[in-house]
């Protein structure tokens, strides 16, 4: 037959293992605000596959995003801040670029994340891309910082995940309250 | 796949995720663009009607 199969409506087919809402910090608000994290607003929160492709689409992409801005990607609940109940005992690793080149890794980390690739996806939080003069950082945040054999194991798969091949520090968020210049506790 | 509690995970790879990458380019239904986030969106992407000017 020559006729053309009907594409289908909208139909969510997809469901993720766990909801995920991505928030946004906006530098032009940042900067009006005293309290740190005052300004950090959900956007959106989706549970399939098509409800991410359908936002991600029309988000900038980090390299578009002005200077200043955070991009986050948490699971659903869990708010991108150290005082969340679930990651205040957590850490979180991070991988640096140079100015517009986080896009694909970005990306990537999202969809390793939604698409539950970690060994020990359980631990993990969510991601933030920081979107900076110089750089941009990708910091993926974990739930337990003491459980040292689970961060390594995300550390390196991430590393996988982005075919990064420089070596890469985990901070602890209760070394980072206290220690602008906090040190690695794991590197891999 | 199975975890180790015999509990089916829904994982999906990263290229079979990137089949849909194409299929989806609108923003969600009923999403509302709220002022504080609106720095974060492509708006020249946004399909806001079909309809002929």
């Amino acid at each position: 037959s020559s006729a053309k199969p009907t594409a289908p409506l909208a139909v969510e087919s997809h469901p993720l293992e766990h909801s995920w809402t991505f928030w946004f910090d906006n530098p032009s608000a940042k900067s009006k605000q005293a309290a740190w994290g005052s300004s950090i607003r959900p956007i959106y929160t989706f549970s399939t596959v098509e409800g991410f492709w359908s936002l991600y689409n029309n988000i900038h992409l980090p390299s578009k995003l002005a200077v200043g801005a955070d991009l986050h990607c948490f699971k659903n609940k869990i708010e991108p801040k150290w005082e969340d109940p679930v990651c205040a005992n957590g850490g979180r690793w991070t991988v640096a670029f140079a100015k517009s080149k986080s896009d694909t890794s970005w990306l990537y980390t999202l969809l390793a994340m939604i698409g539950e690739q970690f060994d020990n996806g359980d631990e993990i939080c969510g991601a933030v891309v920081n979107v900076r003069s110089r750089q941009e950082r990708i910091g993926l945040w974990t739930k337990n910082a003491a459980n040292e054999m689970a961060q390594v194991s995300i550390g390196r798969q991430w590393k996988e995940f982005l075919d990064y091949n420089e070596g890469i520090g985990f901070i602890f968020h209760d070394d980072a309250k206290l220690d602008r210049n906090p040190k690695n506790r794991y590197t891999v | 796949g199975e975890d180790g509690n015999g509990v089916m995970a829904k994982k999906y790879s990263r290229d079979f995720l990137l089949k849909f990458r194409e299929q989806y380019t609108n923003l969600p239904k009923g999403f509302e663009c709220k002022p504080d986030v609106s720095e974060a969106l492509a708006v020249s992407n946004v399909n806001t009607s079909h309809e002929s000017y």
